[in-house]
């Protein structure tokens, strides 16, 4: 361990701390690979956290002393979680904790424990939002937290999270958190997955958000009851049209046929606008998406079978090459429906003209 | 070991044709035994906290590499067991608290090195406390906690099941037993992982995302239950998700319309191997991917070309060309 140099001591120096002896690193021996080199500083805040983590002292200075190495360290997750209890010990402003970290968010974006940090300051400032000790409006002296002022400053804190990075997982599992705790199924998450998918109609983020808060509360039907269906098809279908090469709304469409229990063809028409093979002038293909779903629509209709192996064909050889082995096995299993031998090449004349693939 | 990034980055030698890309074997041995040797560097220490995660992909790797004596044994063995607490958990580094994830890799490294004696000698009865450890961390819902301070995640419930497994403590292995840990409730959470497009979350209708598909598909696996819950349309649902990560460069993302990174090569390559469906991946695109994501002269692989290299980047480059079954990297278990 190397020594300090006297005037670079930031808690061997401090009066307030001459009471701790710090426990140093425990591994001194000679074997190479459990040796650590430390900077000094890192090193003698670590060595004051160990010290009083052994001690499980929960105090004002610790508060300091956390904060101080989240700030040099924050990817390291054990200081995290013991400032929370340190916070909850000593009745620390949680409002203030709140305040401090969306002001250093920024430089915390891919820190996961950050999120869990937050989630449990959260949660210990309103553990039940729908018991009495909450009140709703301004908060008068005596009342419990005013949870509306609470869930608005942490949605649109959110928000501002998702300006920087809109796919950010840990983020979104957050929001996903507050739509279940604070129960905010009807309250503006539709409408926010509808501005995100806006803003970018291929977050899957997003699209999954809308998933969730669609069908995710507890004993609802979701996508089950007609009005909603309804709803939700007219949505993805006019958010295909804007981008239709894209698997988000894709998957989402297949997610809410299956969940409803309807037929694929009931979409059948709208797959055509994607990927019409009638024309005399050549295909016009313009989402392997499209292509795929046709594919499983004509596969469950014996008449269209045919129909199926050339929409497979198309995206093995032309639309989505790279995914080859794939189309060749859904080929295989529609050859076994078939009961018939399978021809897995395009013929000739369609080859000839090969362009790329459809751009993604 | 450091998990510092670099000195090294990806990318193609000067002149060198697609076709003649080859996996520089020794240069990425000679990288992992150098970040040893890299203490001055801030982020040494700063990503103490994850040493034992970057030894267990450095020791991991050169096992892939047919190199599996590159780190000294003994060094080994006493820096895990110096890792070990009295609970039966391991923690990141010694005096770090101990913790599942650090836990799993331990008990992979002591496997590989075969540590298991000297195990016995430092903790009579060494493997069953460390299986307690794990069990005890079961919460009633059937999740894992990752220690005492109790946050769950699924790669929590993925290292505890093919931990135990490793230590021979899984229920099924000790039929004559109580079992030690609720395999149906564990599953059933991993059930509820399930999303609509076919994938797996962290949580419940959390998106899914390559990473959690392996840590959810894995465990079922290990639990025995992966192919009756999936069942063949299961897979062909699961399998097409992952099939569609694979972009035009041949590289996998994690997510739709995310970036490629080499390591997905692992967490899409594993799941789809074990659900029998890799033959669905455009191998040989993969390959060359994973090898423009290496640096030919100092050796180490980073996450996509023009990226610095690290040793995180690098198992999972190499397992991923494992799994393709590159010639000369030894053959790994998806699960």
């Amino acid at each position: 361990m190397p020594d300090h140099a006297e005037d670079e001591a930031k808690y061997y120096d401090d009066p307030e701390w001459a009471d701790i002896e710090p426990i140093q690193q425990a591994d001194q021996g000679p074997n190479p690979l459990a040796a650590i080199a430390y900077t000094d500083e890192y090193a003698e805040a670590m060595a004051y956290l160990r010290t009083v983590m052994a001690r499980d002292e929960k105090s004002e200075r610790v508060l300091r002393l956390t904060k101080d190495v989240i700030e040099m360290n924050p990817a390291h997750y054990t200081v995290w979680l013991y400032r929370a209890q340190v916070l909850f010990a000593t009745h620390a402003d949680l409002h203030k904790e709140l305040e401090w970290l969306n002001e250093t968010a920024s430089q915390y974006q891919k820190n996961y424990q950050i999120w869990h940090h937050r989630q449990l300051i959260v949660s210990r400032l309103c553990p039940d939002p729908a018991s009495s000790a909450a009140t709703r409006g301004p908060p008068f002296p005596g009342a419990g937290i005013d949870v509306d002022s609470l869930v608005a400053k942490e949605t649109s804190f959110v928000a501002s999270m998702f300006d920087k990075d809109a796919k950010n997982y840990h983020v979104w599992s957050y929001r996903q958190w507050l739509v279940r705790h604070f129960g905010l199924w009807d309250k503006g998450e539709l409408e926010f997955t509808e501005a995100s998918i806006e803003k970018d109609v291929r977050n899957n983020s997003a699209w999954n958000h809308r998933w969730y808060v669609v069908n995710g509360k507890e004993g609802s039907e979701g996508v089950k009851e007609e009005k909603v269906r309804e709803r939700e098809i007219a949505f993805t279908k006019r958010q295909i049209r804007l981008a239709p090469q894209n698997q988000s709304p894709w998957n989402y469409l297949r997610g809410i046929l299956r969940k409803a229990n309807l037929r694929f063809s009931t979409v059948q028409d709208f797959c055509i606008e994607f990927a019409d093979l009638s024309k005399p002038e050549g295909d016009d293909v313009f989402s392997s998406h499209a292509l795929d779903l046709l594919a499983d629509i004509y596969a469950v209709d014996e008449g269209r079978n045919e129909q199926a192996k050339r929409c497979l064909l198309l995206l093995k050889d032309k639309y989505d090459p790279i995914r080859a082995n794939y189309w060749q096995y859904r080929l295989e299993m529609l050859d076994k429906e078939m009961g018939s031998g399978i021809d897995s090449h395009l013929p000739e004349h369609e080859t000839r003209n090969l362009t790329s693939a459809v751009s993604v | 070991m450091s998990l510092a990034a670099g000195p090294g980055r990806g990318h193609v030698a000067q002149g060198q044709l697609p076709e003649e890309l080859k996996l520089v074997v020794d240069k990425h041995v000679a990288y992992i035994q150098s970040l040893d040797t890299r203490r001055d560097e801030l982020e040494y220490h700063l990503t103490e906290h994850l040493r034992i995660g970057g030894i267990y992909w450095g020791l991991t790797a050169l096992h892939l590499l047919g190199q599996p004596d590159a780190l000294p044994r003994d060094g080994l063995v006493e820096y895990v067991l110096s890792c070990l607490h009295e609970s039966g958990g391991f923690g990141a580094a010694p005096g770090h608290d101990a913790h599942i994830l650090y836990t799993g890799y331990s008990v992979q490294i002591l496997t590989m090195i075969d540590g298991f004696d000297a195990l016995e000698e430092k903790m009579q009865g060494g493997k069953e406390k460390i299986a307690k450890f794990i069990a005890n961390l079961q919460q009633p819902d059937g999740r894992f906690a990752g220690d005492e301070w109790g946050e769950t995640d699924t790669r929590f419930l993925f290292s505890a099941l093919y931990t135990l497994s490793l230590l021979g403590y899984m229920p099924h292995q000790r039929p004559d037993e109580p079992p030690i840990v609720d395999v149906p409730a564990a599953t059933a959470h991993i059930k509820a992982c399930h999303n609509f497009d076919g994938g797996f979350g962290v949580a419940p209708g959390a998106e899914s995302h390559s990473g959690q598909v392996f840590t959810c598909v894995g465990a079922l696996t290990v639990a025995g239950e992966l192919d009756s819950y999936l069942g063949e349309e299961g897979k062909d649902r699961l399998g097409a998700w992952l099939s569609e990560r694979q972009l035009g460069s041949g590289g996998l993302n994690g997510r739709p319309e995310k970036l490629v990174d080499v390591c997905y090569s692992w967490w899409v390559g594993a799941s789809l191997a074990m659900i029998d469906r890799l033959h669905w991946l455009d191998k040989e695109k993969l390959t060359a991917f994973i090898l423009q994501c290496q640096d030919p002269e100092e050796g180490g692989i980073a996450d996509r070309p023009e990226d610095m290299v690290d040793v995180f980047h690098t198992v999972f480059g190499v397992a991923g060309l494992s799994l393709v079954g590159y010639p000369g990297v030894g053959e790994v278990d998806p699960a």
